[in-house]
């Protein structure tokens, strides 16, 4: 058989496997995780529950930008809006596929955010849960 | 010899050509918009006031071709009168005494120089005032904001002085209507003046329209050739090079990517210092990313244009010195815009400049380019 036929066999195989949601966000998720595991002791994987509470939650660091839905609105789904009036893609990864792939866009991006929003850096857990959840979307 | 009675029974004759005639009302008609435009204009009729200008200097040129190829009384040399005249003529009017010119009559053939050449001043400063603050149009690529700040002024009082010419030639026409019993009005629309003079008639002139039209045309297309050119070069100051992509990245993820034009050196220093507390957001950049923006944004900032918006914008607000929309000039020309646009979806907050201004991401910001999206009303 044809090695050529064959590599472009596996390659059709392949390439919608790494788009389908949650398989590009693998390294970044991977990072995280390693990361959580120094950070405690404990850690058992990430929770797309936790995740869900997490950007849904209230925090008062800011009155401007008191939850992720501030700009992201309740439903990851669909398109947020910054306060500044500029459109932001669904966060959800079935919508935004690229989402969570670049891992230093998303650290620019907590870094950021969690120092608006939560008024701290977030924990390497949380940014694991918040990623799950958007991939699970 | 009384004037009065002989004038009725004598015959008519045609005094003012149609030439003189049609653009006598259209020139009153440009004029009036432009001056309407230009004293009580908003950004939305500044398009009007530009072609309101244009139409009264191809008005101009016809006249000053016609003045040298009209009939008889729309001859220049039928009403340049020498200094004694004018002033004789002065005299008579102050005695009451009414001498019959059959065309314009000394004084208010000076008036006519005296409108056309104001109009003509108007219309100069009104280009390099076009050209200087907004770098539009054939003098843009030559004229500094400052020289265009400075002759606004004189494109002004020129205006003004305009509107008192126009008050002295009506009260012209008016002292001829009741004390030299003329029907001024009438003439000037159907033409016809009963023939009577007590001066001389000056040497008769057939008009020639074929030949005043084709030098209209001649000269008009060949000077919209010129102008179309050197309106076609880049403004003086203005910015040409696209606004570095690593910028629009970086500072348009969340709002419009401001033109680096719209803020001095100090004000982006002043930004870039404290991105971690950026208007109530945390924008923090890693260093690198940083530096490289600080390099840029000193490199291309509002001293590096000549431009309205970076001249305006530089005069920031002490009390609150990194925000545009705090400016004096930005408060003033937004003044009228109701709180409620500014708030709306398609707008959002009063830093969407691009919201209403399509040209924004240029910095350009032309009063033609202004429109504020239907839905920002409801």
């Amino acid at each position: 058989m044809n090695m050529r036929i064959a590599a472009a066999c596996v390659l059709a195989v392949i390439i919608p496997a790494l788009a389908y949601a949650g398989a590009a966000q693998k390294p970044v998720l991977d990072a995280y995780a390693a990361q959580a595991k120094a950070e405690q002791a404990g850690f058992a994987g990430f929770s797309v529950e936790r995740g869900k509470a997490f950007f849904l939650a209230k925090h008062d660091a800011s009155a401007e930008t008191p939850s992720c839905t501030t700009c992201h609105t309740n439903d990851p789904t669909k398109p947020g809006q910054t306060r500044a009036g500029k459109d932001v893609a669904p966060m959800a990864v079935s919508k935004t596929q690229d989402r969570f792939t670049d891992a230093e866009k998303v650290e620019k991006w907590f870094t950021r955010n969690c120092q608006s929003v939560v008024g701290r850096a977030c924990t390497a857990q949380e940014k694991g849960d918040f990623i799950t959840f958007m991939a699970s979307l | 010899m009384p004037p009065i009675d002989s004038t009725k029974a004598s015959p008519q004759m045609r005094v003012w050509d149609i030439g003189v005639r049609v653009f006598h009302w259209s020139l009153l008609l440009a004029v009036s918009v432009a001056a309407m435009t230009g004293f009580f204009g908003s950004p939305d009729s500044f398009s009007i006031h530009l072609i309101a200008g244009v139409a009264i200097a191809y008005l101009l040129l016809f006249r000053v071709i016609w003045g040298f190829s009209g009939s008889t009384f729309a001859r220049f040399r039928t009403f340049i009168f020498g200094p004694s005249v004018l002033i004789a003529r002065a005299k008579d009017m102050l005695a009451g005494r009414h001498t019959r010119y059959l065309g314009h009559n000394p004084l208010g053939g000076l008036m006519v120089f005296a409108l056309l050449g104001v109009l003509a001043l108007i219309l100069m400063t009104g280009t390099v005032v076009l050209g200087g603050t907004l770098k539009q149009g054939p003098l843009a690529f030559i004229t500094s904001y400052a020289t265009g700040g400075l002759v606004k002024e004189i494109h002004q009082a020129l205006a003004i002085g305009l509107v008192g010419l126009i008050g002295l030639h009506l009260a012209g026409v008016a002292y001829e209507t009741v004390l030299g019993k003329e029907k001024l009005m009438k003439a000037m629309i159907t033409g016809d003046k009963p023939a009577v003079s007590d001066v001389p008639l000056p040497k008769p002139a057939l008009a020639r329209p074929i030949v005043a039209l084709v030098l209209l045309a001649v000269i008009s297309l060949s000077s919209i050739f010129v102008i179309a050119s050197f309106a076609a070069r880049p403004g003086l100051g203005v910015p040409v090079a696209t606004v570095d992509p690593h910028y629009v990245k970086e500072c348009g993820a969340c709002h419009v990517a401001y033109h680096p034009s719209m803020g001095t050196a100090k004000l982006w220093e002043g930004i870039l210092a404290h991105l971690d507390q950026h208007f109530g957001e945390d924008a923090s950049l890693p260093e690198a990313t940083r530096a490289a923006l600080a390099t840029y944004l000193a490199a291309n900032s509002a001293e590096h244009f000549d431009t309205r918006i970076a001249h305006v914008l530089a005069k920031a607000n002490p009390d609150d010195p990194l925000r545009f929309t705090a400016t004096r000039f930005w408060t003033r020309m937004h003044h009228e815009i109701p709180e409620s646009v500014f708030k709306s979806k398609p707008v959002g907050f009063k830093g969407a400049c691009n919201a209403c201004h399509s040209d924004a991401k240029a910095g350009l910001f032309a009063p033609q380019n202004i429109d504020i999206p239907e839905g920002a009303f409801k």
